[in-house]
């Protein structure tokens, strides 16, 4: 479980984000709006300790991440999966390469290496270009090896920010779609967006923010 | 580490696992490497120039203090006498002087045995022989007690001087003090330099590595977002410095090798000049092998420095 609990953060004399209450629950699916400059990307850098609050904490599984410091980051964010906006590709390596990113990190050995990006490559429908160029692909599909790259060391949390962002409607269904098979395994996923059409075909808890406090979606 | 994590890395192991990503991250800044071999080249004839050059000197120097050490500090002094000095007055001294304290033993040239010799020795006898005269003096070879200071010698050298019948003195020390001078400020000069050329290697190989970090931020600030410890985006950078460390020092251990072939002949004739049997020496094991430690330990120095204060500002600006 994910809990902001009254979480602040300042930057000189403007509040990004102000007293914040959040909840996602394990398991859950949850989208977060707001307008640019609302707080959403103040909230996914604490999340993952990209920054710190300045007031009030985070909880992750119970535990505040005011305690993890030093080495313990690192560990800390491998049980998030990331999907960014640019799906921030490494153009130099190949589409296995880039999936096998993070379990190079988490020093799997290469049988098991090879066995999940295949798994993730075929969730994610890319496994006939695993030794494709980046370069070479669609938006679409540069975007579906992000997410398979987020997945593949199986994160306990999948949090994807403006995942749509540069792709059109049909390729957006696409995406979603990921994310809530992903979520039916178990994955709690956070999709940070302020596309509307999403939001409107979305069934899953939404979270409103302004000037950097939840005007929809506070846990009760 | 996650629950799923820690059960693959227990099959494979931490060590294993370290390991391979040693292995990968060495693989994969060697490729990178042989990528771009005009880089690679270039950046290894700086720092090999950057580490031979001083080496050579340090080298030629190593050998010239050689000589000097192997030059005997002149126990002796030449008295020459007035050319109209007679042997008797030339033996009448020797005798006087060897009473001195300060002086062990005083032996007698005859200016006729040294007119002989002098003839045996050069083609000179038709010049010699239209002289009106023997033009060589009576000289009295004086060794002193100990091997005196340059004080002491020229103190007895002044004594000397005072006598009656005496023309010249001649302590040859001089010169030896010159080349110990020349040289300690060779070694200052070249410590000098080789800290200079160090540093300006350092430099460019910062450089360098800076633009390799610049041209992969990207890969760190991924590797930093999912959760790479900074010693793993930090370790092929640290890989590619110490592969452009160790080229450059082999490099500069095969120029040193070519530098010392060419300087062979000039100290060779040097050594002869000063009587010296010695021949210059070539670079043993130990050159190359600190050379090459150097190298890497630029390389590593390099991008110790390059990649701290940058590493830090990319991560600081990134965002998800």
């Amino acid at each position: 479980m994910i809990e902001f609990d009254r979480v602040s953060r300042r930057f000189g004399q403007q509040d990004a984000l102000r007293n914040l209450n959040l909840r996602i629950d394990n398991g859950e699916m949850a989208l977060l709006t707001g307008h640019s400059g609302a707080g959403k990307s103040t909230l996914l850098r604490l999340l993952l300790l990209l920054d710190r609050p300045t007031g009030g904490q985070i909880l992750v599984e119970g535990q505040s991440t005011e305690q993890i410091k030093g080495a313990a980051v690192g560990r800390y964010r491998r049980r998030f999966g990331v999907v960014f906006q640019e799906h921030r590709l490494l153009f130099d390596r190949n589409v296995r390469d880039n999936v096998a990113l993070p379990l190079e990190i988490a020093g799997f050995s290469p049988q098991e290496a090879n066995r999940r990006v295949r798994a993730a490559l075929d969730k994610v429908g890319l496994l006939a270009k695993e030794r494709a160029d980046p370069n070479a692909l669609s938006g679409g599909e540069q975007q579906r090896v992000a997410i398979a790259r987020a997945v593949v060391a199986r994160p306990e949390f999948l949090i994807a920010d403006e995942p749509t962002g540069n792709l059109d409607p049909t390729l957006s269904a696409e995406i979603m779609t990921l994310f809530e098979a992903f979520n039916q395994v178990g994955v709690t996923v956070l999709v940070a967006t302020h596309d509307v059409s999403l939001i409107e075909r979305s069934r899953h808890p939404l979270m409103t923010l302004a000037a950097g406090q939840l005007t929809q979606g506070e846990p009760a | 580490m996650t629950q799923s994590e820690k059960r693959d890395t227990e099959r494979w192991g931490p060590w294993a696992a370290w390991r391979a990503q040693h292995r990968a991250a060495a693989n994969n800044s060697w490729q990178k490497l042989v990528m771009q071999p005009a880089v690679t080249g270039v950046t290894w004839l700086v720092i090999a120039i950057s580490l031979a050059l001083p080496s050579t000197l340090l080298l030629t120097l190593d050998n010239l203090s050689a000589v000097a050490r192997g030059v005997d500090r002149p126990s002796q002094l030449s008295v020459l006498l007035t050319g109209d000095s007679e042997l008797a007055v030339a033996e009448q001294l020797q005798r006087t002087l060897k009473n001195w304290s300060e002086i062990d033993d005083v032996v007698l040239l005859d200016r006729e045995l040294a007119l002989s010799q002098f003839l045996q020795q050069t083609d000179l006898a038709a010049v010699v022989g239209s002289l009106a005269r023997n033009p060589l003096p009576h000289t009295l070879i004086v060794m002193p007690v100990h091997a005196a200071s340059e004080t002491a010698m020229t103190a007895l050298s002044q004594r000397l001087q005072e006598q009656p019948r005496v023309d010249r003195v001649i302590v040859d020390t001089r010169w030896v003090a010159r080349l110990e001078t020349a040289l300690q400020a060779g070694w200052r000069w070249v410590l000098g330099l080789g800290v200079v050329m160090l540093m300006g290697a350092v430099l460019v190989l910062g450089n360098t590595l800076r633009l390799a970090i610049e041209a992969r931020k990207d890969e760190i600030l991924v590797v930093h977002l999912i959760g790479g410890s900074p010693a793993f985006a930090r370790r092929p950078f640290l890989y590619l410095g110490l592969f452009y460390g160790v080229g450059g020092g082999l490099m500069a251990a095969l120029l040193l090798g070519v530098m010392t072939w060419w300087m062979t002949g000039p100290v060779n004739t040097l050594f002869v000049l000063y009587d010296s049997p010695q021949k210059m020496g070539v670079p043993g094991v130990l050159y190359p092998i600190s050379l090459i430690a150097l190298g890497g330990s630029l390389g590593l120095l390099s991008t110790w420095l390059a990649a701290g204060r940058y590493f830090r500002q990319l991560v600081s600006r990134s965002s998800p």
